[in-house]
């Protein structure tokens, strides 16, 4: 429903997104990960009509968007480090309300009962100052939310928000979804944007990766001699990573690169952890991703044939190895 | 320095006595500056914000005539305009040589870039998330614009307040175009300019004093309009 067609867009002569086709079905949950630089906000701010591409179109319902209010009021952006209005919280949520020519009593039914989903009805009467970052972030949610848009676009909506406030988010979109609004969000999180999502893509400098995006961690590399094995803390997990790159990274390990065991087998594998099996996805005929919790979740891409010889199925105790040279890093 | 102190009791005098001339010297002036200022900001606080806000072609050249246009010398704008109203000029037939009306336009020529200038840099400095997220949350051009324009206000303000500074104190052009003639088109600053030339210190300081309160209210005005500098 909402679609790139033939994209190509530049920023000071480089080309920062490059995607022949990019497709958010309606009423899907479509989540977008990888690394910081990989084009996710400009796709975003395409598929928002909020800017042009240099190449291409942006097509919704089968008919070429114009970027015009009309248009706009149809896909709703979340910036990753959203702004609120001058004024009150209330001001805020009401403010695409009363652009779209709302009554003052239907503007306030409706805020009001976006605000209590939200669980930022005690916020409603504060300025913009007298928020935190995490509850800005849950304003300017609930200020696109009350619009109802067709389509609605977040950008890292929980890079702010802590773990009891990032799972109410998701709940929230996910009901949303089951009301048939169609979501598209970028996130650094796989593990929620796995469980949460119904589509899960990879972009890697404006393209759309090959690899599926499982198993990338947000880290921080410590410093080290050139040459030596860094051990980088993912959850309670010390994974070895073969990098000469220190500080703020993405660590990605395909599900291809990972081999699975019932047991801890002998081999030179530097990363090898235990844990039990909670879900199988068959993404297509003949290969199953065997997702397992292992402290953090990871996924390994294996065959119909190796689930059934190791038995694998939910629940079962299972050994994930891979090397430190497996481990990308961006 | 006696001169400096009997001009001062002259000015304090004149104030208070509620001289005619003074009283009608500065209501033509009050009212020039703010016709002035009205058009040169209705006029070029929009084009600081076409100016600011989207690329288009030949955007760089209208910036660098507008700021070109900052530093034109008055008189040169007031030779200019004489030349444009005089009997044979373009616009002679409208009769507003030495009258109110062709200071206005003078004063209108002058502010009208320090408007365009200021706005565009005010605009400028407005986080661009406010555009882009009021669009998305489907607002019209004109409400996108007016959103940006609240973020913006102080330095709007200071706009009104650059361009009524500018039209109040004009001297040259409003000499050339005005003619500072007696109850018709002598302002403060021309005043203060002939009595100083004949002499008359007294009379001299206190329009120039008049002019200083003028200055003064009006910012006083502006901050008052502001609300105190709330976010």
């Amino acid at each position: 429903m909402l679609e790139l067609r033939g994209v190509r867009h530049r920023y000071e002569g480089r080309t920062v997104l490059d995607l022949e086709q990019f497709v958010v079905p309606r009423g899907a949950l479509v989540a977008i990960v990888g690394p910081n630089g990989s084009g996710k906000s400009t796709l975003l701010r395409l598929l928002a009509l909020l800017e042009r591409p240099s190449v291409g179109a942006v097509w919704l319902d089968g008919q070429p968007a114009r970027h015009t209010a009309v248009w706009r009021r149809r896909v709703t952006l979340v910036e990753q480090r959203p702004i609120l209005f001058r004024g009150t919280v209330r001001d805020n949520l009401g403010y695409g309300l009363t652009a779209r020519g709302l009554r003052r009593a239907a503007v306030d039914s409706k805020l009001e009962a976006i605000a209590e989903r939200l669980a930022i009805a005690s916020l409603l009467g504060r300025q913009r100052r007298e928020l935190s970052e995490g509850e800005i972030q849950r304003v300017a949610v609930a200020r696109a939310l009350a619009l109802e848009p067709e389509v609605l676009l977040l950008d890292e909506p929980v890079s702010s928000a802590d773990r009891a406030a990032t799972q109410q988010l998701y709940h929230a979109l996910a009901a949303e979804r089951d009301r048939g609004r169609t979501i598209c969000l970028a996130s650094h999180q796989l593990e929620d944007a796995y469980r949460w999502s119904d589509d899960l893509r990879a972009l890697a400098e404006g393209r759309l990766a090959p690899v599926t995006p499982e198993n990338l961690f947000r880290v921080d590399i410590p410093d080290g001699p050139a040459g030596a094995t860094r051990h980088v803390r993912v959850g309670p997990l010390e994974i070895a990573v073969a990098t000469d790159r220190a500080g703020a990274a993405i660590l990605a390990v395909a599900p291809s690169d990972m081999f699975l065991s019932r047991e801890p087998l002998p081999s030179s594998a530097r990363n090898v952890f235990s844990g039990r099996v909670t879900r199988l996805v068959r993404p297509r005929p003949g290969l199953v991703h065997v997702t397992a919790d292992v402290g953090v979740e990871l996924v390994a891409a294996v065959t119909e044939e190796g689930v059934r010889e190791l038995g694998l199925a939910p629940g079962e105790p299972v050994t994930y190895a891979f090397k430190a040279s497996a481990v990308r890093v961006f | 320095m006696d001169f400096l102190g009997d001009g001062l009791r002259r000015a304090v005098h004149l104030l208070l006595s509620g001289d005619a001339e003074v009283l009608g010297i500065t209501l033509l002036t009050l009212k020039v500056a703010l016709l002035a200022t009205t058009c040169a900001c209705a006029l070029g606080i929009p084009a600081g914000f076409v100016l600011a806000s989207r690329p288009f072609w030949g955007r760089r050249a209208a910036l660098t005539v507008v700021n070109t246009a900052l530093a034109f010398p008055t008189v040169v704008v007031g030779l200019l305009l004489f030349g444009v109203l005089s009997r044979h000029g373009p616009l002679g037939e409208l009769g507003w040589l030495y009258t109110w009306q062709a200071i206005v336009v003078a004063d209108v020529l002058l502010a009208l870039p320090i408007a365009a200038a200021l706005s565009a840099a005010a605009v400028q400095g407005v986080d661009p998330r406010i555009r882009r997220t009021a669009e998305t949350l489907g607002a019209s051009p004109w409400r996108a614009a007016w959103t940006v324009a609240r973020e913006a206000r102080f330095g709007l303000a200071a706009v009104v307040t650059a361009a009524f500074g500018q039209s109040v104190a004009e001297v040259g052009a409003a000499l050339i175009v005005g003619g500072n003639i007696r109850g018709q088109t002598r302002t403060l600053t021309t005043a203060v300019a002939l009595h100083t030339a004949q002499g008359d210190f007294g009379m001299a300081l206190a329009l120039g004093l008049i002019l200083l309160l003028l200055a003064l209210l009006v910012n006083v005005a502006l901050q008052a309009l502001q609300g105190g500098g709330r976010a």
